[in-house]
């Protein structure tokens, strides 16, 4: 069996060797471990031992020759082995023809800008190919004349024309520390000129609404503003009314009313009593706590009721967390806590957030029913109207009742008509038999 | 103190592995087989072989970028070694690891380390924990003339002698640091005399004799399982090759082809063979056989090694962190 | 709740859990009798004694190892460096031992430990003992990074560090070590990887860390006043990044500052400008904003080092300046 004798690999950088010199001649015997040739590499000259020992029947590569490594330079075969035939055929130096190895051109690619390029954010660019706008007809003004995304915002949508501001009027207003929106230019196409900003700034501080008045967004209504009508622009709403006997509940109430006075000095309200009754309903008709995330609906892990209250600078919904393993108790204690703190602005920023169902109530105005609109994201919310007194037709006989109507507006995407008419339903069930819904005390 | 038959023909058997499996990576090396860089133990045998066979199987070793004559003898299997080297899937270190970073927890290897120096604190570490923990085990750290010089070095023998860590430093004195000679890299000649400036005792001992490193071993495991803290033996040794295969004429550019010969007789096989065929305790053939069973071992951890498949290009992305929840 | 110090947070929660599992130990220098020079582990050699709070030799390089060591033999170590500025003295240990042994060893071979650190400026300590380097070890696989900004953070991520099987930073800051805050008083763990929105807006995406999670906060109250709704996110993790946050708020306003207090080049917000390029750039309005430590040695001189650091100062500014693209 002939032993290859090759170029060895030397170390991790020597890719080539030179062959110096053999120092063995064809025909010779030679030993395993003896010096056979010296190999000259980028880095090093070295010695190679013969692997084998043997004759060195072949040298495939003369001194001088050069070759990759584990290139074949040479054959040893045992004493009086013939050579095999493979190899028999090589000539010296016709092993491993090194190829040279083509190192790829780099394409160079040189970024010359376009004459006239547009600079634009982004955000611009991309709103601009989605509304199918060309960027050039768009005018920029941010920094620099770059268009802005609410400039191809305002090109997308040229029914309302943006007020343009002189540069003068827009440093005023920036050392007042003045927001533009709101103020009303009386250059020419309605453009907000220096007196404007100046007389606004002598009209800032006085309370109350006047005609003609202009006020511009404060944060609250910015907010307000831009979650209701995501709300409405992304959540398709439908609208469901049930009438609910509220003689049960009112009866039961005034039963308990004393005692709870005695005993906690507090009196459950009626939205107290909804507020359980809601959530206890949500633990029957789980979906109507849910959310749509992406591509997923997800029922929220807690029952967390939020009760809209009014306030002069804007609605607010702070929510109850767990209210479905509260007690009455402790429901009207928190409800009275978070509406007095609404009020005075001192919520925290979890007790907004955290809710996961509204109740809206009406009720203390000449309201019967009304629709509202999803706080996002939750996926339902219930209206409340006034409690009227009403005569009904029963079993043939003529009663008084008090009635309220309740609605509940739900998100179609996530809750389809027949569930929100099962959750209505149960809703007014519970309501309609107080004592039996309330053991869950 | 006497040492008996079975320990002296295990001892040679250790020996006979090592210089078996370096000699066959030479070969391997040499016809690309292996990738990397390869740093062989051959002539150093008698360190590895005496010291590890003083070691229980759950002691620690900490070794060093020339580590596979350690590794083999606190019981490492040729056939994973052998595949860890080809880089292959099947090595000890799934292929990811090659030559300097062979580990295997179970048998206490703590990896042979890349970093000169690198394996000493890590020592002192399995020391300290050994001890806190008070399992009783002892940890072996491996390292050369070189590694001494460190802050590392200093660091550990500082620290495992103000603790009484039970460790055993052994330092692997084959006159160079890659191609320094030593009178070139330190003003002492003895590196056991640096003992001394840590209160712990410093031994120096012919690293070619394994029967007198095995002794000095034991004593050294003895001091540190008893809680006595560290000790530092010196084995005077060389290694028969160059720094690293491809390091030329082994190493002519830093030392003389006499000096390695003059060494090569001193080689620690053939002592502790003629000391075997002197006192009877075997005849040659058994010896004989033992390299041929040695041989096959090594043949077939080659052909599993050739086998074997190459880890996967996803399996660059695993293990860089522990992903199942921490305790 | 109870409100603590950082430095009496992250005290708890090595406390809390060395007495759940015996295998913590901490280590590093002055950690014993004196507690540590910031306190945080003040007592703990009092109620564990000197096998589990081990005071070091000052040798980093050496200490730091016998950590990787101890890790790799059954222990957990919770090893502290002085200052961030010392880990250059142990770089190995901790880029090529500590951070690659798991990947190295195949898998087979862990070092759950956790490897306390402190950054910032502000203290008068000057270049070497102020710098905050910890883009450095973001850049290394096989580490994680946690950077609490409150103390309530502080023992939740130093207790989930604790508890991984990798070896984690947990990067404190000098500054913070003396703020309160409620800290609830069982055990409880941050999950890694997961940051906080501290709050809620709409025009401008924070993304800030450490000393300027407050700082930003502070800078947001005043952008309030002007109409302009900050959003704050604290990374918490910064190795691995919750990216998923981070980007959902970039794109949810459009306008993203980046404050750290690390040097500007190839820091923290670097890597974020990066991420935001990479993978939402169609919803960015306006450039990139980074406010960082200027590309400087923390110099001396108290009236210079005030103007190093960022503050509020340097958040306002470029906060108006991602407004003009509104």
């Amino acid at each position: 069996m002939a032993t290859e004798v090759v170029i060895p690999a030397l170390g991790i950088t020597a890719t080539r060797g030179k062959i110096v010199k053999w120092l063995k001649q064809e025909g010779q015997p030679v030993e395993r471990g003896e010096p056979l040739f010296i190999v000259e590499t980028e880095k090093v000259t070295t010695e190679v031992e013969s692997p084998a020992s043997g004759i060195l029947a072949r040298i495939l590569m003369p001194a001088g020759a050069e070759a990759p490594t584990l290139a074949l330079v040479g054959l040893i075969t045992a004493p009086g082995e013939e050579l095999p035939a493979e190899y028999a055929a090589l000539a010296p130096g016709e092993a491993a023809a090194p190829q040279a190895e083509t190192v790829p051109q780099a394409e160079s690619r040189a970024e010359t800008p376009a004459p006239g390029q547009i600079l634009a954010v982004p955000a611009a660019r991309r709103l601009a190919r989605e509304k199918g706008l060309d960027l050039a007809q768009v005018t920029g003004s941010g920094p620099g004349g770059v268009i802005l995304f609410r400039d191809v915002e305002a090109a997308a949508a040229p029914a309302e024309p943006r007020a343009r501001v002189s540069p003068l009027a827009r440093e005023i207003a920036r050392q007042e520390g003045l927001a533009l929106e709101g103020i009303r230019g009386s250059g020419p196409g309605g453009r907000i000129m220096r007196a404007d900003v100046v007389a606004r700034t002598a009209r800032a501080g006085r309370a109350g609404f006047d005609l003609g008045q202009v006020i511009p967004l404060s944060h609250v209504r910015r907010v307000i503003a831009r979650r209701l009508t995501e709300s409405v622009v992304t959540a398709p709403h439908i609208y469901l009314f049930s009438e609910v006997w509220l003689d049960p509940l009112l009866d039961f109430r005034r039963e308990l009313l004393p005692d709870f006075e005695k005993h906690f000095e507090l009196r459950p309200s009626l939205n107290d009593f909804l507020i359980k009754a809601v959530a206890l309903n949500i633990l029957d008709f789980p979906l109507l706590n849910a959310q749509l995330q992406g591509d997923e609906i997800r029922i929220m892990p807690e029952v967390n009721i939020g009760l809209a209250v009014a306030r002069p600078e804007g609605l607010i919904v702070p929510a109850i967390a767990q209210a479905d393993r509260l007690g009455l108790v402790e429901i009207a204690r928190q409800r009275a806590d978070l509406v007095a703190r609404a009020r005075e602005d001192k919520l925290t920023l979890p007790e907004l957030e955290r809710g996961t169902f509204t109740i809206s109530s009406l009720a203390q105005y000449d309201v019967i029913a009304f629709t509202a609109i999803l706080n996002p994201p939750q996926s339902g919310i219930l209206t409340v109207g006034k409690t009227d007194e009403k005569l009904v037709l029963m079993d043939g006989q003529v009663q008084a009742r008090r009635v309220a109507r309740l609605g509940l507006s739900v998100d179609h995407r996530v809750v389809d008509g027949s569930l929100a008419a099962e959750f209505l339903q149960g809703l007014k069930q519970k309501l309609e038999r107080p004592a039996f819904t309330f053991l869950h005390l | 103190m006497k040492i008996g038959k079975e320990k002296i023909l295990g001892l040679y058997a250790t020996m006979v592995k090592i210089r078996r499996f370096e000699e066959r990576i030479v070969d391997l090396y040499a016809h690309g087989e292996v990738p990397g860089l390869a740093h062989l133990y051959v002539g150093e045998e008698a360190v590895a072989a005496g010291v590890c066979a003083a070691l229980e199987r759950a002691d620690y070793i900490t070794s060093t970028h020339r580590g596979h004559g350690h590794v083999i003898a606190k019981g490492a299997e040729l056939k994973y070694m052998m595949a860890e080297l080809f880089g292959k899937r099947t090595g000890y270190c799934k292929g990811k690891g090659g030559s300097m970073h062979i580990a295997d927890m179970k048998m206490g290897i703590l990896g042979a380390n890349g970093i000169v120096g690198g394996g000493l604190p890590i020592a002192a570490g399995a020391g300290l924990s050994a001890k806190t923990r008070g399992s009783g085990q002892v940890t072996a750290c491996f390292f050369g003339d070189g590694a001494t010089n460190t802050g590392a070095w200093h660091e550990s023998l500082n620290l495992a002698s103000v603790l009484k860590l039970p460790v055993v430093y052994v330092c692997e004195n084959n006159g160079y640091g890659l191609s320094t000679c030593q009178a070139k890299h330190q003003a002492v000649t003895d590196v056991a005399l640096r003992a001394a400036g840590y209160a712990m005792p410093g031994l120096v001992v012919d690293g070619n004799d394994v029967l007198a490193v095995h002794e000095a071993a034991l004593g050294a495991v003895k001091r540190a399982r008893a809680g006595q803290g560290p000790s530092l033996i010196e084995c005077k040794t060389y290694r028969w090759r160059g720094h690293h295969e491809g390091d030329p004429n082994q190493g002519e550019r830093y030392r003389t082809r006499a000096e390695i010969e003059d060494w090569k007789k001193k080689c620690p096989l053939e002592r502790l063979k003629k000391k075997i065929l002197a006192g009877k305790m075997a005849p040659q053939s058994k010896l004989d056989r033992l390299d041929k069973e040695i041989l096959t071992e090594l043949d077939q951890a080659v052909a599993f090694a050739k086998e074997s498949e190459f880890p996967g290009l996803a399996e660059m992305y695993e293990d860089v962190y522990v992903l199942e929840a921490g305790n | 709740m109870r409100e603590l110090t950082y430095a009496q947070a992250l005290n708890e929660a090595l406390r809390q859990n060395m007495r759940r599992d015996e295998r913590i130990i901490v280590m590093g220098e002055d950690i014993g009798c004196f507690g540590g020079i910031f306190q945080v582990t003040a007592g703990l050699l009092d109620e564990f004694g000197p096998q589990r709070v081990v005071e070091t030799p000052i040798s980093e390089a050496g200490f730091l190892g016998a950590g990787v060591g101890a890790a790799l033999t059954g222990l957990r170590p919770v090893v502290e460096i002085m200052f961030i500025d010392f880990t250059t003295v142990c770089m190995d240990m901790i880029v090529n031992q500590m951070a690659k042994m798991h990947y190295m060893f195949g898998g087979r071979g862990r070092v759950p430990m956790v490897l306390r650190v402190n950054i910032g400026a502000g203290r008068g300590a000057a270049a070497q003992h102020s710098q905050s380097l910890h883009a450095f070890f973001m850049h290394v696989p096989g580490l994680y990074v946690v950077a609490p900004s409150t103390p309530y953070d502080a023992k939740g991520l130093l207790s989930a560090a604790i508890r991984d099987d990798n070896p984690v930073l947990c990067v404190e800051h000098k500054k913070l070590y003396a703020e309160k805050g409620p800290v609830p008083e069982e055990d409880y763990t941050i999950p890694l990887g997961r940051a906080e929105v501290k709050r809620v807006g709409g025009d401008l995406t924070v993304i800030a860390t450490h000393a300027l999670v407050g700082r930003s906060l502070t800078a947001a109250e005043e952008m309030a006043r002007e109409g302009v709704e900050v959003e704050v996110v604290d990374p918490r993790t910064l190795k691995p990044l919750d990216k998923e946050t981070i980007l959902d708020s970039v794109r949810k306003t459009g306008r993203l500052l980046v404050a750290d207090e690390g040097h500007k080049t190839c820091g923290l917000a670097a890597e974020i400008a990066a991420l935001a390029a990479e993978e939402a750039i169609e919803w960015l309005k306006a450039p990139v904003a980074r406010v960082c430590s200027p590309d400087t040695p923390v110099p001396y001189s108290p009236v210079l080092e005030a103007a190093y650091i960022p503050e509020v100062k340097d958040l306002l500014p470029a906060m108006k300046r991602l407004m003009e693209y509104a």
